[in-house]
C-alpha cells in the first residue's frame, strides 16, 4: 500500500516539527483572544483568527493526513466537501442575515 | 471445498449457509441483498398504495366521511413517507445492488458485509417507523385539541402525522405531544444511515472495481447516474441527519431549536429540510433517468444519442441540485433577492433536463423501434416526466408559486415526476430485467395491459389535480363542501386511483406466475448492448465465469455488430458463437473464483437499531434507558466482532 | 481472454486503496455534518434576551486551550503510530496507539468537565436557550466522534496485544483510523476558533 505514495513521506522528527509549530500557532491563537479582550478591534483579530485556523488546518491535512502524497482524487473529494459545505451554509446564513450582522 | 483452513477463525465463525432462511439473513451477495432490497420495497409499495387509496376515498365526493381529519394527516403524512424513503428509495437501491458489479463487470461491491448492513438497517427502520401504528400517541397539542376536535386519535391516526417534511413548530414537542413524530424523526434518521452507509460503498465500487478496460467513459449510463445519486446522497443525508438530531433533541432533551416562543427558529428547519430535500428528489429521479437511458438504445436499436451529453447533463442535475432548495420557500418570508436568486437558479436545471430530454427523443429518431413492455414505460416515463418537468417550470416563477404553493397543483406536479418518471422507470427496469433475475421472461401480454391501464389510470388520477388546485382546492385538505364544486374531478382522480391498483394488481400477476412459467429467455435475449447480457441468466452466483476485458462503450453490442457504410448495425457472422462461447464460460468458469463468506454480523449490528430506536423514544421509562443500552452494546459489539472477523476468509472458493 | 489471471488489479481502478478511498469519501461527507451544526450555533449565538446564561459568557478559554492542545498533539501520536506500522515496528505502534488513546480520553474527560461545570455551576443547560442547545449539540457530536474514534483505538490495540502485532488486512486498520482522528482533530481546529475565541 505504502507504493501507492509516490513522493517521500516526512520523518519521524519532522512530524514532532510539525506539532511545534501547530502548538506555537495554537499560543499565538490564544494570545490574539486575550489582546482582543484588551481592547484591540475585532475587525483586526478574527480576520487573523480565521487565518490561523486554516492554516492548521492545512498543515494536518496536508502532512499527517499525507493529502500531499496521495493521488489527486483524494484531494479533490475533500476540496469538494468542505466547499460545498462553505458555500450552503454561507447562504443560509445570508438569508437569515447573520453575516451582515457579524461584518458590520 | 475450502483452502487450507484459516488460522484465524478460532473464535469468529463464518456462517457457511448456501440455501434456506438463514442463507437470506447472512448474505453478503449483493443479488441476494438486491432481491431483498427489492421485495421488502414492493412491500412498501402496497403499504403506501393502500393508504393512498383510503385518502382518495375520503376524497371522492364532498364532505367524506371514510376518516377523521387526524386520521386524514396521518394517512398523507405515512403514504408520502412510505412512498419516498420506503419505495422508491430502496427499489433504487435494489437496481444498485443487483446491477452495479454486473454492469462494470466486478465480483460484488466493495463492501459486501457493509452492503448487507445497510440492507438490515433499512428493513429495521422500516419496522420501526411502521410500529408506530401499534405503539404511537398522538395526544392533543398543549392547551389545544387535535384537528377536529378529537382528543385522541383512533389507531389509524397514530402514525406520524406532521407531513413529509416535518414542519417545525408543529412537529415539535409544543404542538405534537404525542410520540409518533418522535417514531418519525428517528425512524427517518436510521433509514438515512442505511442511505449514507450503501453511498460510500457504491461511490468506493464505481469508482475502484470497474473491470478491465471499463474507462468511466464505458460505463453504462445507469452506472452514470448511480454515481451521482450516491454522491448526492452522500452530502445531503448529513444535512437531514443534523435536522432531525435536532427534532429528536426537542422533543427528548429540551433543547429549543424550533420553538418560537424561546427564541428558536421555524426557517432554520425549512433550510436544512430542503437542502437536503431538493438534492432527494434527484435521489428519486435519477435512478429512472438511468434506466431508461439503458432501455431506450436497446429497443431503438440504436446507440444512446449524445452519451457524452446525457453523463455530463446528469452530473449538472445533481449539481445544481444542490443551489436550488429555496424554491421550497418562497412563501416562507425570505427576501426578495433570496427569492430571484433561486428562481433563477430553479429554471437552470431545466437545462439540463431538457438536454437529457433531447437526448432520449435523439435515441429514438430512425430508429427500428420494438413496442415491447420495457419500452412502453420508458416511452411512457418520457411522456409524462415532460409535463412534470414543465409544470416544476412554472413553480420557478416566484408570483405564480404564491398562487400554487400548498395547492393540488403542487400535488399534480411531483406526482407527474415522481409517479409518471420515477416509478413508470422503476417499471420498465423491473420488466427489462427481470430475465436477468429468473432466466424467464414476462408475459407480454399482462405486461402491456398493465402499461396501458396505469398509463391511463395516472393521467387520470393527476391530470385533474393541476386544474383544482387552479381552482383553490387546498394541498392537504381533509374534506372540502359540495358548493366548491371539486367534487367531479375528485370522483375522476379517485377512480383513476382505483384503475391504478388494479394494473398493480395485474403487474403482481404477470411476476408470480412469469417466475414460475414464463418463457426461457436464453442468453441475451433483448439483443442488448451491456455486459451484464453477456452472462447467462438467471445470473450465476459467480457473475462473470471469466472477468470481462471492455474494448468499448456497449461492449456487448460491438461483439455482435459491426456497422455499414450508413452506420446501419450488421449481424456479425461470428455473433452466435460468441454468444455461445459466452454462455459456457459463464456456467462453466475456466478457473477457480473466490466469493465473499456470508456474516451474522451485519443482520445483529441493524437489528440493534431497533433497540436504540424505541430506548430512546421511551428512556425515561424504567425499561427505556437499559434497552437503549442494551442496543448500543449489540450494536458496538457487532460491529467489533465484525472487525475481528477474518478478513482472510473473506474469500471462498467455488467451484462449478 | 484467459490471460486475465491476476484479479487484484481490478480491485483499484483509481489506484488508491478501497477502504482508504472509503474513509475519504466519508469524511468529505462529514463536512456537511459538522457544517449545519457550527450553522446552528452561529445562528443562535446572536438571539439574546432569552433566558441566561449564554455559552460565549461562560467560556473558560485557558481550560479549552489546554484541552485543544491535548488534542492537537494526539494527532501528533497517531501519525507516528502511522508511521511505525508502515516499517512494520510493532512495539511502537502499540506504545503511540495507547498514548493516542490516553490523549483522546483526557480530551473527553476534559469535556465532561466543561459540560459539568456549565451546567452545574454555571446553570446553563441544554435547555436553557437556543445558542446553549446549539453549543451542547456541536460540541456533543464532535466529542462523541473522538469517543468512537477512542473505541477504535482500543479495539486495535487489543488486537495488537492478542495477535502481538497488527496486520494491514483487518477490516478496521490502522490507517484508516488515523484519517478519521486527524479529521476529528481538524473539525476541532475549526471549532475551537469559530465557537470558542471569535466572539
Ligand atoms: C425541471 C425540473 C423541476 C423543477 C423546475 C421543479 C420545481 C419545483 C418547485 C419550484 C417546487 C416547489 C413548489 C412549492 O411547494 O411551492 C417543487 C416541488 C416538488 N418537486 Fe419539483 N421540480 C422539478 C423536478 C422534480 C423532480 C424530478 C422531482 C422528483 C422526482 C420533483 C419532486 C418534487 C416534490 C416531491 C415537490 C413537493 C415537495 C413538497 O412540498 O412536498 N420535482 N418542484
Ligand atoms: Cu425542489
Amino acid at each position: 500500500m505504502a507504493e501507492a505514495q509516490t513522493k517521500a513521506q516526512p520523518s519521524p522528527k519532522q512530524y514532532v516539527q510539525i506539532a511545534v509549530l501547530l502548538a506555537i500557532l495554537t499560543a499565538v491563537e490564544v494570545a490574539l483572544y486575550y489582546i482582543e479582550q484588551a481592547g484591540v478591534s475585532g475587525r483586526i483579530v478574527y480576520p487573523t483568527l480565521i487565518i490561523l485556523a486554516i492554516l492548521k488546518f492545512i498543515i494536518v491535512v496536508a502532512f499527517y493526513m499525507h493529502i500531499r502524497y496521495e493521488k489527486g482524487i483524494i484531494a479533490r473529494f475533500f476540496t469538494v466537501g468542505f466547499f460545498g459545505a462553505l458555500m450552503l451554509y454561507t447562504v443560509v446564513l445570508g438569508t437569515f442575515g447573520v453575516l451582515t450582522a457579524m461584518s458590520g | 471445498m475450502a483452502s487450507a483452513a484459516s488460522p484465524t477463525s478460532t473464535i469468529f465463525r463464518r456462517p457457511k449457509q448456501t440455501s434456506g432462511w438463514m442463507s437470506w439473513i447472512t448474505t453478503v451477495d449483493h443479488k441476494k441483498i438486491g432481491i431483498m432490497y427489492g421485495y421488502s420495497a414492493f412491500f412498501f409499495f402496497i403499504l403506501g398504495g393502500l393508504e393512498a387509496l383510503i385518502l382518495r376515498l375520503q376524497l371522492a365526493g364532498p364532505d367524506g366521511t371514510v376518516l377523521d381529519a387526524a386520521e386524514y394527516n396521518a394517512m398523507f403524512t405515512m403514504h408520502g413517507t412510505t412512498m419516498v424513503f420506503l419505495f422508491v428509495m430502496p427499489v433504487g437501491a435494489a437496481f444498485f445492488n443487483y446491477l452495479l458489479p454486473l454492469m462494470i463487470g466486478a465480483r460484488d461491491v466493495a463492501f459486501p458485509r457493509m452492503n448487507a448492513l445497510s440492507f438490515w438497517i433499512f428493513i429495521f427502520g422500516g419496522i420501526f417507523l411502521y410500529s408506530s401504528f401499534l405503539f404511537g400517541t398522538t395526544g392533543p397539542p398543549s392547551g389545544g385539541n387535535l384537528p377536529g376536535g378529537a382528543t385522541d386519535a383512533s389507531w389509524l391516526g397514530s402514525t406520524i402525522n406532521g407531513g413529509w417534511f416535518m414542519y417545525q413548530p408543529n412537529a415539535g414537542p409544543r404542538f405534537s405531544t404525542g410520540t409518533v413524530l418522535d417514531y418519525g424523526a428517528i425512524g427517518l434518521q436510521i433509514l438515512g444511515l442505511a442511505s449514507l452507509i450503501s453511498a460510500v460503498n457504491f461511490i468506493a465500487t464505481i469508482l475502484n472495481m470497474r473491470a478491465k478496460g471499463m474507462k468511466l467513459l464505458r460505463m453504462p449510463v445507469f452506472i452514470w447516474m448511480t454515481l451521482v445519486v450516491a454522491f448526492l446522497l452522500l452530502f445531503s443525508l448529513p444535512i437531514i441527519a443534523v435536522a432531525l438530531f435536532m427534532v429528536t433533541f426537542d422533543r427528548q432533551l429540551g433543547t429549543l431549536f424550533f420553538d418560537t416562543f424561546q427564541g428558536g427558529d421555524a426557517i432554520l428547519w425549512q433550510h436544512l429540510f430542503w437542502l437536503f430535500g431538493h438534492p432527494e428528489v434527484y435521489i428519486l429521479i435519477l435512478p429512472a433517468m438511468g434506466i431508461v437511458s439503458e432501455t431506450l438504445p436497446v429497443f431503438s436499436r440504436k446507440p444512446l444519442f449524445g452519451y457524452p451529453a446525457v453523463v455530463f447533463a446528469g452530473a449538472a442535475i445533481g449539481f445544481l441540485g444542490f443551489g436550488v432548495w429555496a424554491h421550497h420557500m418562497f412563501s416562507s418570508g425570505i427576501t426578495p433577492v433570496a427569492q430571484a436568486a433561486f428562481g433563477l437558479a430553479t429554471m437552470t436545471i431545466a437545462v439540463p433536463t431538457g438536454i437529457k430530454i433531447f437526448n432520449w427523443l435523439g435515441t429514438m429518431w430512425m430508429g427500428k423501434i420494438k413496442f415491447t413492455t420495457p419500452m412502453l414505460f420508458s416511452l411512457g416515463f418520457v411522456a409524462l416526466f415532460v409535463i412534470g418537468g414543465l409544470s416544476g417550470v412554472t413553480h420557478s416563477i416566484v408570483p405564480a408559486d404564491w398562487q400554487q404553493t400548498d395547492t393540488y397543483y403542487i400535488v399534480a406536479h411531483f406526482h407527474y415526476v415522481l409517479f409518471g418518471g420515477a416509478i413508470f422507470g422503476i417499471f420498465a427496469g423491473l420488466y427489462y430485467w427481470f430475465p436477468k433475475l429468473t432466466g424467464r421472461m414476462m408475459s407480454e401480454k399482462l405486461g402491456k395491459l398493465h402499461f396501458w391501464l396505469m398509463f391511463i389510470g395516472m393521467n387520470l388520477t393527476f391530470g385533474p389535480m393541476h386544474w383544482l388546485g387552479l381552482q383553490g382546492m387546498v394541498r392537504r385538505t381533509w374534506k372540502y363542501p359540495a358548493e366548491y364544486n371539486f367534487g367531479t374531478w375528485n370522483m375522476v382522480v379517485t377512480v383513476g386511483a382505483f384503475i391504478i391498483a388494479s394494473s398493480i394488481l395485474i403487474f403482481m400477476v404477470n411476476w408470480t406466475k412469469s417466475k414460475r412459467r414464463g418463457v426461457e429467455a436464453g442468453m441475451d435475449p433483448w439483443d442488448a448492448r451491456t455486459i451484464e447480457w453477456s452472462i447467462p441468466n438467471p445470473t450465476p452466483e459467480w457473475n462473470f465465469g471469466v472477468s470481462p476485458d471492455v474494448q468499448s462503450l456497449d461492449d456487448w453490442w460491438h461483439r455482435k455488430y459491426d456497422e455499414d457504410e450508413d452506420g446501419r448495425p450488421v449481424r456479425r457472422p461470428d455473433a452466435d458463437s460468441t454468444i455461445a462461447q459466452f454462455h459456457d464460460q459463464g456456467v462453466n468458469p475456466p478457473a477457480p473464483i473466490h466469493l465473499p463468506t456470508p456474516s451474522y454480523f451485519p443482520f445483529f449490528a441493524g437489528a440493534s437499531f431497533l433497540a436504540v430506536g424505541y430506548g430512546v423514544i421511551y428512556h425515561t421509562r424504567g425499561w427505556g434507558l437499559p434497552l437503549l443500552i442494551f442496543g448500543v452494546i449489540l450494536l458496538l459489539s457487532s460491529l467489533i466482532g465484525w472487525s475481528l472477523e477474518p478478513l482472510e476468509e473473506e474469500h471462498e472458493e467455488v467451484h462449478a | 481472454m484467459s490471460d486475465v489471471a491476476h484479479e487484484e488489479h481490478v480491485h483499484e481502478s483509481t489506484g488508491v486503496e478501497t477502504r482508504k478511498l472509503a474513509m475519504w469519501v466519508f469524511l468529505s461527507s462529514e463536512f456537511m455534518f459538522f457544517g449545519a451544526l457550527i450553522t446552528n450555533y452561529l445562528l443562535f449565538k446572536g438571539r439574546v434576551g432569552y433566558t441566561a446564561p449564554y455559552p460565549a459568557e461562560i467560556f473558560d478559554i485557558p481550560f479549552t486551550s489546554v484541552s485543544s492542545f491535548v488534542l492537537l498533539m494526539s494527532s501528533l501520536t497517531m501519525v507516528l503510530a502511522d508511521h511505525a506500522i508502515h516499517r512494520d515496528d510493532q512495539r511502537s505502534t502499540r506504545t503511540w496507539l495507547i498514548a493516542t488513546a490516553l490523549l483522546g480520553m483526557v480530551f473527553l474527560a476534559g469535556q465532561a468537565f466543561e459540560f459539568t461545570t456549565f451546567v452545574v455551576d454555571e446553570g446553563m443547560k441544554i435547555s436553557t436557550n437556543p445558542a446553549a442547545s446549539a453549543f451542547f449539540t456541536l460540541t456533543g457530536f464532535h466529542g462523541t466522534h473522538v469517543l468512537v474514534g477512542v473505541i477504535m483505538l482500543l479495539t486495535l490495540i487489543g488486537i495488537s496485544f492478542r495477535k502481538g502485532r497488527l496486520s494491514t488486512a483487518t477490516g478496521l486498520n490502522l490507517e484508516n483510523v488515523a484519517l478519521y482522528w486527524h479529521f476529528v482533530d481538524i473539525i476541532w481546529i475549526v471549532i475551537f476558533t469559530v465557537v470558542y475565541l471569535i466572539k
